[in-house]
């Protein structure tokens, strides 16, 4: 069952469009990314879906509802984490926590939530003084108070350092386990890998690639790439027995073969292996979500990061 | 437990942690009034036409702890609050967006009200306060005070496009208005041309106002401040309605 539904979403801020004809769906219960630069339309993307932002055209369904004009219903029914949301100066955790449960119909109760997260023994302490990890911890938490059908995670691990980040990824596989859905965005790719079900890449306003995390690789034609060292001359071997090979570099002993698919490792060594030869060194290379990335996005990317 | 009351019972705590608030709106007036109590005393005086100074003070001080909890707290925490997008995240409950700005407005207007009994106290106590007034004028007239200032203060939260420029344009208003309106330093002191400025700034004819109904003053004495006021009201706060930018 699709429980998020967006088709042909228009969103644009004056002259600038930044959301352009984007269509998705999520699953129950599946893990949903939306990928893409800093300014490609995400955060818009998820705003414009969950009521916080009018759009210009377009059809949007969470859970069946308009988010536009069932804010109310749907509110109870989903959790938000935003994009570097901050806390009133001086609030403690338990304050924060409470009033959060009494905005719900059927809220969970944030104690033991706050023990699931680690955080049990903060409920006197001050927001402004949990780490990075912690206060992204606790709004996930608030985005599970109203105990939520869909969770959206607006780049959750954006600043946090590599360990609690790999936290932070227990924590999202944990929720799909109570069969939660989870709509997140982020530009780490290999979160993305590692979490989604199904991703969706959006550039300039576009979805540029979407579907499962293999599917999305493999339909962006990045070669799988096989090296070895070999003291004999293989060229013309290679290239007249293993026809899955697309290109062949040769670099003195170092040769580095080029294919669409992995199939092209059992031809390569087949053909060494019957006509004795010997190579060392053998390491193939399987294009990842990161290269299709880079190659969707192209060379802005860098520019954005460094942003 | 009910939202509103919730998030203003929560609202309220926060309030009184911060040092500013605390400060100007209730540790500043009281000292004010016990450090011009004690030079001046608060015998009759011709100064202030037969009242002693106490008396007079406490209606414009009162006026003081509105400047200071309508322009400086209510716009500053709400123009923070969505520079912070604090009020984004609460959007995206099923809270009432307008129920936060509300639980700000129960939030000072409570806090106003604690400052003006804290005064109160604190005159009757030290300095054996007289009142010349009736209840109900004096409450309308501060009711209506409070409405006026807050609105303002409503405006400057509306128009500011972030923390900052709220922070600039508040004390632009605070400053003068909480100086030059008699609400700190009596109007009587003053020389003739900043009396004439003094017309200008709204929170004047609320001094003026609320003075002379707590020194037994008819309200239909006070016809213009009345109407300026109203008139200030309501066009602030449609102002604000207006141009309110959620983020």
């Amino acid at each position: 069952m699709d429980v998020i539904e967006i088709n042909n979403l228009c969103k644009c801020y004056g002259d600038v469009v930044a959301v352009d004809d984007v269509s998705l769906t999520v699953k129950e219960g599946e893990i949903f990314g939306l990928l893409g630069p800093n300014g490609a339309g995400k955060t818009t993307t998820i705003e414009c879906a969950i009521g916080l932002r009018s759009f210009d055209q377009g059809f949007v369904r969470i859970l069946g509802l308009d988010p536009l004009n069932e804010r109310y219903n749907l509110y109870n029914r989903i959790g938000v984490q935003l994009q570097q949301t901050s806390f009133q100066d001086k609030i403690k955790v338990g304050e924060i926590c409470r009033l959060f449960e009494s905005l719900y119909e059927h809220p969970l109760l944030s104690q033991p939530l706050l023990e699931g997260f680690e955080l049990a023994g903060k409920w006197n302490s001050y927001v402004q003084n949990l780490s990075g990890g912690q206060r992204q911890r606790l709004s996930i938490i608030l985005a599970l108070i109203p105990n939520p059908e869909i969770v959206f995670l607006d780049e959750l691990t954006t600043g946090l350092d590599p360990k609690a980040r790999r936290s932070m990824w227990d924590y999202v596989k944990e929720l799909k386990k109570e069969g939660k859905t989870v709509f997140m965005t982020t530009h780490y790719m290999e979160e993305a890998e590692y979490l989604c079900d199904r991703v969706g890449i959006i550039h300039r306003g576009k979805i540029a690639a979407y579907g499962e995390v293999p599917h999305v690789i493999a339909t962006c034609g990045i070669y799988y790439e096989i090296g070895f060292r070999c003291q004999h001359n293989v060229s013309e071997l290679l290239l007249n027995s293993v026809s899955q090979l697309v290109e062949l570099k040769v670099e003195g002993t170092a040769y580095t073969a080029y294919g669409k698919d992995q199939s092209i490792l059992g031809k390569l060594v087949l053909a060494l292996e019957t006509n004795g030869i010997e190579y060392a060194g053998l390491n193939i290379k399987r294009p990842n979500l990161e290269d299709a990335y880079i190659k969707i996005t192209g060379s802005e990317f860098l520019e954005e990061v460094g942003s | 437990m009910n939202r509103f009351i919730m998030i203003t019972w929560i609202e309220l705590k926060l309030f009184c942690r911060n040092f500013f608030n605390m400060f100007f709106g209730f540790l500043f007036p009281v000292g004010m009034l016990l450090l011009y109590g004690n030079i001046y005393g608060n015998q009759p005086t011709d100064y202030f036409g037969g009242f002693g100074t106490v008396d007079v003070s406490l209606p414009a001080y009162t006026c003081m702890i509105i400047a200071v909890t309508g322009l400086m707290s209510l716009p500053l925490t709400v123009a923070q609050y969505r520079e912070r997008k604090i009020l984004k995240r609460f959007m995206a409950t099923p809270m009432k967006p307008v129920d936060i700005l509300l639980s700000q407005v129960v939030v000072n207007f409570l806090m106003t009200v604690l400052g003006m009994v804290l005064l109160i106290i604190t005159a009757v106590i030290v300095f054996d306060l007289s009142f010349f007034g009736r209840l109900l004028p004096v409450l309308f007239s501060f009711l209506l005070i409070t409405l006026c200032v807050f609105s303002l203060g409503l405006v400057i939260a509306g128009v500011s496009p972030n923390g900052k420029s709220a922070s600039v344009l508040s004390y632009l208003v605070y400053f003068p208005m909480i100086f030059l309106s008699g609400s700190t330093m009596p109007i009587e002191l003053m020389p003739k041309g900043l009396v004439a400025f003094s017309k200008v700034l709204p929170l004047s004819y609320g001094v003026e106002l609320l003075k002379g109904v707590w020194l037994g003053g008819k309200p239909s004495s006070y016809i213009t401040n009345i109407l300026v006021l109203s008139g200030i009201f309501l066009v602030s706060l449609l102002t604000a309605i207006k141009s309110f930018k959620w983020e």
